[in-house]
């Protein structure tokens, strides 16, 4: 049934002006950074830049440590999704597929904790990796983000092991296959694409995520992307240049991501809706 | 699941027998065990931990930190505190501001795109982009974009003819408020609108046919069949907004910090100065436990006003 034309001219005209709104300031971020000094603080600005420059770019990653940062997030977010895909994974196929007691309580104690904000379990962590000399460390990121990110991964991997008929469980049983391997070889395979939402969003919190990074490894060497970027305002000027060209670098991997992966996001996001 | 499970229970017991079925469920607890011990050890324990701190008074000596237990002193010290209540204000009536903007011109937006056929996956990659995005990142963006003395903001106003003078967006209290709310929009109204898009196509094709053979007009197909149809994903659109929101920390922490004055300091702002620029572990506690209380409140109230509003229409 086709709509009439004149909706289908208003979807048109909405659409295209929405996404402009959403891109306008990636444009004047992305510009921004290729602009002297003297062009980033002129009024009132061009709207396209008159000379380019990539004098930022080259402060950004050579005097300062924009490099170090990006690296630093690449470490925990990968680290961090790969243990949420491993425990969360067998903690999902456990309650789809074993027969355990309690896996209704089970459930909405993760919803439920997953609602609490960070800023009640941030004091009590922060002693403890205090105490024992983990502040400014990998680990002080990659065992909080793993714990953050296990119930959305373990709901999203239950619903996808329930989608494999359990007759393949009793098959491989049948063969002599251990419980542990029939969940590795056989049920892990047949759930790439909740695998895949998984660790995105597992990847994508952590590489956003800014209130335990700031607290917790505050150290220069030990900064993620937004700590580094939050802290590196000056006293009195805020070197946007730099800023943005470390800011444009930061979102390409993550562009790349939201590219390849965008079935599998947007099958997450609506996964709650769905079940709800 | 649970039909799932007795079948499987019942399968086992007819095969194996009772001690298959009890391996079975070692193994079941084997497997969550990592995952149980990670969120027991980084959630539960500090969570309860909070809840001992707030009743203590929390000194950092050379010998590490010293508790003493004083009661309900630290949350008698919080509330009699003008600040703690300014926060819990400006928490609420931003989070209902924004959210409430959020889901109408979510709503708005997906509605009218919805039938729109190309440019599909293009703009649904558009869309994750604010959504991937680090938000330090976009509060810097929106700095500069907002700049008193040369933002593009004023540049753009001006040329309109909206203004004569440059504003000082995150200067005055009330366009800080403003400037934060609109940056805060731009950043999640995409989110919104993937939800409620799926939603929209979640609902069957007949109910409109159905509505169209009853003779119903654009308004009417809306309330009887499109909006009760997608109240699931608005609710859970809403539902994470209002989390998030009530969390809301980094947009303030760079574009505004906390100001002009303590306009903008958000009860996670409160309770992180508290903490870690003030070093008042057992006060800091006491906001971050009533933060959690008046969080799962807004939850509460948000669904059941949620469900009061739409029951009747949905039936």
């Amino acid at each position: 049934m086709k709509k009439p034309l004149y909706q289908r001219v208003i979807g048109y005209v909405v659409l295209v002006f929405f996404l402009v709104v959403i891109l306008l300031p990636f444009y004047w971020m992305f510009v921004t950074s290729f602009e002297p000094n003297s062009d980033i603080s002129a009024y009132p600005p061009a709207y396209f830049p008159h000379q380019w420059t990539l004098s930022h770019y080259a402060e950004a990653f050579g005097q300062f440590h924009f490099g170090r940062y990006i690296l630093n997030s690449v470490i925990v977010a990968i680290t961090s999704t790969f243990f949420v895909l491993l425990f969360g994974s067998m903690a999902g196929f456990s309650i789809a597929r074993l027969p355990i007691k309690g896996k209704q309580p089970m459930l909405i104690f993760l919803l439920i904790i997953s609602v609490f904000p960070p800023l009640v379990v941030i004091t009590p962590l922060y002693m403890l990796l205090r105490d024992v000399g983990w502040l400014d460390s990998y680990q002080a990121l990659i065992i909080p983000y793993t714990a953050f990110n296990l119930p959305f991964a373990i709901w999203i991997l239950r619903n996808y092991f329930l989608q494999v008929p359990g007759a393949l469980f009793e098959a491989a049983k049948m063969d002599g296959a251990s419980v542990f391997m029939s969940y590795w070889r056989i049920f892990l395979p047949l759930t790439t694409p909740g695998l895949f939402t998984a660790a995105v969003f597992t990847f994508v919190a952590c590489w956003t995520e800014f209130f335990m990074a700031l607290v917790f490894n505050p150290d220069n060497t030990m900064r993620t992307i937004p700590v580094g970027i939050a802290l590196f305002s000056g006293q009195y000027t805020v070197p946007y240049g730099t800023i943005f060209a470390g800011s444009v670098v930061s979102i390409v991997p993550i562009v790349i991501l939201v590219v390849i992966f965008r079935r599998w996001i947007v099958s997450g996001l609506t996964q709650g809706a769905v079940k709800g | 699941m649970s039909k799932a499970m007795e079948e499987h229970v019942s399968f086992r017991a007819d095969h194996g027998g009772a001690s298959v079925v009890r391996h079975d469920v070692r193994a079941g607890f084997g497997m969550l065990t990592p995952a149980g011990i990670v969120i027991l050890a980084v959630t539960i324990f500090p969570i309860l931990y909070s809840v001992w701190m707030s009743f203590n008074n929390i000194q950092l000596t050379e010998n590490g930190f010293q508790f003493t237990f004083n009661g309900v002193q630290n949350y008698a010290d919080v509330y009699s505190a003008p600040l703690f209540w300014h926060s819990v204000w400006f928490t609420v009536y931003y989070s209902i501001v924004t959210v409430a903007i959020e889901l109408f011109l979510g709503l708005l937006i997906a509605l009218a795109i919805q039938n729109v056929e190309k440019l599909k996956s293009v703009s649904i990659v558009v869309m994750l982009i604010p959504w991937s995005l680090i938000t330090v990142i976009s509060a810097e963006m929106w700095s500069y974009i907002y700049n008193g003395v040369y933002g593009v903001l004023n540049a753009i106003l001006q040329g309109m003819g909206f203004i004569h003078n440059s504003i000082n967006w995150t200067g005055e209290p009330f366009t800080a408020v403003i400037a934060l709310m609109a940056a805060d929009i731009w950043k999640t109204t995409p989110f919104v609108v993937i939800i409620l898009l799926s939603g929209l196509q979640m609902i069957p094709k007949d109910y409109y046919e159905a509505a169209r053979i009853d003779g119903a007009n654009g308004w009417q197909t809306f309330w009887n069949v499109t909006f009760p149809q997608l109240r699931g994903s608005i609710a859970i659109a809403g539902l994470f907004r209002i989390l998030q929101a009530f969390g809301i920390f980094d947009l303030p922490f760079v574009l505004t910090q906390g100001g002009p004055g303590s306009t903008t300091t958000s009860l996670a702002m409160l309770g992180e100065e508290t903490l870690f620029t003030n070093l008042h572990f057992g006060l800091g506690a006491a906001v971050a436990v009533s933060t959690v209380i008046l969080i799962l409140g807004a939850c509460v109230i948000f669904l059941s006003a949620f469900r009061g509003m739409v029951g009747e229409e949905a039936q």
